[in-house]
């Protein structure tokens, strides 16, 4: 942990010894006149940069322990990775980008025996987002500074060419018949055949998000979108590390949103400081403890310059979406109540995916588990009566491939005027994998097997278009 | 033109569903309403034929609604409960004092026997008193403490197997933000489960855990239910005002948002190396208590010496008497000290209530008719008996009324 470059500045070995403040100076050197507050503490500009460094590596050094006890545990060795920084451009993100930059060199150039850097390589992974946003070009590649740029865009969830999209059909609790109301109905979705290929990805895209109902639905898909493509840029460059930029403040935002929009079931996996959910990519939070007030100033005095993010809510009032809702509500609480923050984070970090979540089928949306049980819960507490039957027999239902929250959000969306809603063709490939890889216990394998089947005809050559076709 | 309902298509929609936003008529949201309630009994069999369940209730909507319905589903469909009101007089004169007249009126109209337990009673002292002793701060945490425990020495002075509560949906969305800002991680877990035996004594649950607070005044308007809707004289927890307008905020944005948080809390799992606190007994009254000593008896003691900073944040006896100055203390009315009932004899008291009772229908069981095995399970009533009896159809009161 004393391992910060700038001499003069060196954290004593034992703090404990040092505790003793010095009332009106810098809680670390007690000589200099501070600069900032936080959290009650109060330091100077040089002991603020050097505090924030030793914290970040901190983080990063305990997660990579324990992410190497469990490859070790698997492989029986663990060489350095190859680690992808995924940059925003955000202030969190650029922070990140330059601290695990300057971890690496440190190591690297300490002089005398060889060292072997913590991570192989280190590359930058960025989502472009200017299919939805108006983004100034070029100012984020300027911020990775020479590192290999990979760089994906929202729209090449649509033009990628393995896979298909799928038109996917909405059955809403009103509309459904009597009998999908008895197997746990309320909502119903299916998806009915491939699309048709003629429009343009990024216009594609665009109807995607417009045929939402909210601004709350567009974030999170728009998360889903991110994190799919981030996981695939990561693989695609062989990167085995993933570094997420989410600030403690962040975090705790993110728990309250996602509470609210029912993720329970996923939230550990969403929030933890290191989570391997995703096949053969490990995402790590090393930002977790900093505040974003430690964000702001630690990019200013440290001279980085980051670039405003745009997102839906950007310039929108308080009530525009959840997400925006409970920032400010957090960041509120934490102004009146001290500390919430990272009393919300620990807490988090106490909570575990249950079991039956980390064999749980992936929503074929967040790609996060969807719960078995999810639509019979609220079948049971909102209780419609049927109507008219209104779903094609062709169909493949995929309601019970949606975790609780991405039924919402494809709930409420506009799906009728285009005869239903174009998803992507990775929502496919996420039932196909599955089935492919998982195919559990023995009676459950025809099922699997069943269900391979059925969504076979979606991945099928340009020459049998007809057939999926009604 | 005026809109059809969407549910059963016919009648003329009158209303638009909070919890779905579905426009709908009278006739389909009690319905729906009367069934989602009867789902989260079944589902989560709260209820075994023959219980004796006592309804917690206040003379508000919540615990109004909760008594009608109960009723209604009871009869419905033949749950086999004897229902009881079960309400505590905390003592607080412009607002206690009517909710319980509404209480009593509530007792006629359903016909369901009615026990109040005050804290006078009880402890010796009323809110008033207690208000008058600490002031206006704080107080609040005597009044939730004490009828926690009030309501258990009640329940078993009737010698019951259940008490439902009133909590709604957003009372529980609200208690989950709450526990997640606070960082209080075992109740974060145990505050989702709809049914708890954390007294050790009686079994409490929430069969409206899922009803959402504006279905349940709706409710109580369309159905012209008599209750009472002032607010409590003293202040209102601050903490819970801050989740309560923010759940407000986000229910505004998306309706099933307290649905949702409720589902989230249901999921959450806490890693199994997380030490929680292992509860206990206290050595002075015999309630459950994660300390020595319950939070009631420390209140309780407070009162008593004068010292009613005593158990609040993180006083204790040394520190809250130090400070205290000698006349200050005097200026607290010295009041007669209440004896405690002990809760392991108000357990063998209800035991033997049990037991006298049970003999009382075994008798009659063997006379006049019992409906089965069923009704009497566990008495000495031997089968053959019953099987004879179930030929008669007269069902006999458990109660012996």
């Amino acid at each position: 942990m004393c391992d910060v470059d700038t001499p003069e500045h060196k954290q004593p070995l034992d703090t404990r010894l040092e505790r003793k403040r010095v009332p009106g100076k810098c809680i670390k050197c007690k000589t200099a006149k501070p600069n900032v507050t936080i959290r009650g503490c109060l330091y100077c500009k040089p002991c603020f940069v050097s505090a924030s460094i030793v914290k970040f590596r901190g983080a990063l050094k305990k997660s990579n322990s324990r992410i190497d006890a469990q490859r070790r545990q698997q492989n029986g060795v663990s060489e350095p990775q190859r680690l992808m920084v995924a940059l925003s451009g955000g202030p969190s993100s650029t922070a990140m980008l330059h601290l695990v930059v300057d971890y690496q060199q440190s190591v690297t150039q300490r002089s005398g025996d060889f060292v072997q850097p913590p991570y192989a390589d280190i590359v930058v992974g960025h989502i472009d987002e200017s299919a939805l946003f108006d983004v100034a070009e070029g100012a984020v590649r300027s911020i990775a500074d020479g590192r290999t740029f990979c760089e994906a865009s929202l729209e090449d969830i649509f033009s990628a060419s393995a896979d298909r999209d799928v038109l996917l059909q909405i059955v809403r609790a009103s509309m459904a018949s009597e009998q999908q109301q008895q197997n746990g109905g309320g909502f119903c979705a299916q998806i009915i055949r491939n699309s048709d290929n003629n429009t343009p990805p990024r216009e594609r895209l665009r109807q995607l998000f417009s045929a939402l109902d909210s601004d709350t639905s567009r974030e999170s898909l728009l998360d889903a979108i991110r994190t799919f493509l981030l996981v695939r840029l990561a693989r695609a460059h062989h990167c085995s590390v993933l570094l997420l930029g989410d600030s403690a403040t962040r975090i705790a935002t993110r728990v309250v949103s996602l509470t609210s929009c029912g993720r329970g079931f996923s939230l550990p996996f969403e929030i933890a400081p290191e989570s391997s959910w995703f096949d053969g990519v490990t995402m790590i939070r090393p930002m977790r403890d900093f505040i974003a007030k430690e964000v702001a100033f630690f990019n200013r005095w440290a001279g980085y310059t980051s670039v405003v993010v745009p997102t839906f809510t950007t310039g929108a009032p308080v009530h525009a979406s959840i997400d925006r809702l409970s920032e400010t509500f957090v960041v509120g609480l934490d102004r009146d109540f001290a500390s919430t923050v990272s009393t919300v984070c620990r807490t988090v970090q106490k909570l575990e995916p249950r079991a039956d979540a980390l064999a749980a089928c992936p929503c074929i949306v967040c790609g996060m588990p969807a719960e078995p049980d999810a639509q019979d819960w609220r079948s049971r507490l909102t209780v419609g009566q049927a109507a008219a039957p209104a779903l094609s027999s062709a169909g493949f239902d995929i309601s019970s491939h949606l975790c609780y929250s991405c039924q919402n959000i494809l709930h409420f969306s506009e799906s009728g005027d285009r005869g239903g809603l174009v998803l992507p063709g990775f929502c496919v490939e996420r039932i196909r994998d599955h089935a492919v890889s998982r195919p559990s216990a023995s009676s459950d394998a025809e099922q699997h097997e069943a269900l391979r089947r059925q969504v076979e005809q979606f991945f099928l050559n340009s020459d049998d278009e007809d057939d999926d076709c009604e | 033109m005026p809109r059809q309902c969407e549910i059963c298509h016919e009648a003329r929609a009158v209303l638009k569903r909070p919890k779905t936003g579905q426009r709908i008529c009278q006739a389909c949201f009690f319905r729906v309403f009367e069934t989602e309630v009867h789902n989260t009994i079944t589902s989560s069999q709260l209820f075994r034929p023959g219980d004796r369940v006592g309804i917690g209730a206040s003379g508000g909507k919540d615990s109004t609604v909760l008594a009608y319905v109960m009723k209604l589903l009871n009869e419905r469909y033949n749950y086999g409960l004897s229902l009881f009101l079960l309400s505590v007089d905390e003592g607080i004169s412009g607002y206690r004092d009517d909710s319980l007249e509404t209480v009593k009126r509530n007792k006629e109209q359903y016909g369901l026997p009615l026990m109040i337990v005050s804290y006078e009673q009880l402890y010796g002292w009323s809110m008033d008193s207690i208000v008058e002793a600490v002031g206006r701060k704080n107080n609040c945490t005597f009044c939730g403490v004490f009828r926690r425990q009030a309501l258990d020495r009640g329940a078993l002075l009737l010698d019951l197997d259940h008490i439902v509560t009133g909590h709604n949906a957003d009372d529980l969305a609200e208690t989950i933000l709450m526990n997640i800002f606070r960082g209080d991680i075992p109740r974060l877990t145990r505050c989702t489960s709809i049914a708890t035996k954390g007294d050790g004594y009686i079994v409490r649950s929430k069969p409206f855990k899922y009803a959402y607070e504006k279905e349940i005044v709706m409710y109580a308007y369309l159905r012209r239910l008599d209750y009472f809707s002032t607010e409590c004289t003293y202040s209102p927890n601050a903490y819970r005002g801050y989740a309560r307008v923010f759940l407000k905020d986000l229910e505004a944005l998306r309706p099933s948002t307290i649905l949702d948080i409720i589902h989230t809390g249901e999921r959450l799992q806490v890693a199994g190396d997380v030490v929680l606190p292992e509860a206990s007994v206290c050595e002075k009254c015999g309630y459950i208590s994660s300390n020595r000593v319950c939070k009631a008896c420390v209140l309780l003691e407070g009162l008593e010496r004068g010292l009613p900073k005593m158990g609040i944040g993180r006083v204790t006896a040394a520190a809250a008497s130090a400070g205290e100055d000698e006349a200050e203390r005097q200026s607290i009315r010295p009041r007669k000290p209440v004896e405690q009932v002990h809760f392991a004899e108000l357990a063998e008291r209800a035991a033997r209530m049990r037991s006298e009772r049970r003999a009382c229908e075994t008798s009659s069981c063997a006379g006049t008719g019992c409906a089965g095995p069923q009704q009497c399970a566990g008495t000495a009533c031997t089968e053959s008996q019953c099987t004879a009896a179930a030929q008669t159809t007269t069902h006999h009161d458990p109660l012996g009324k």
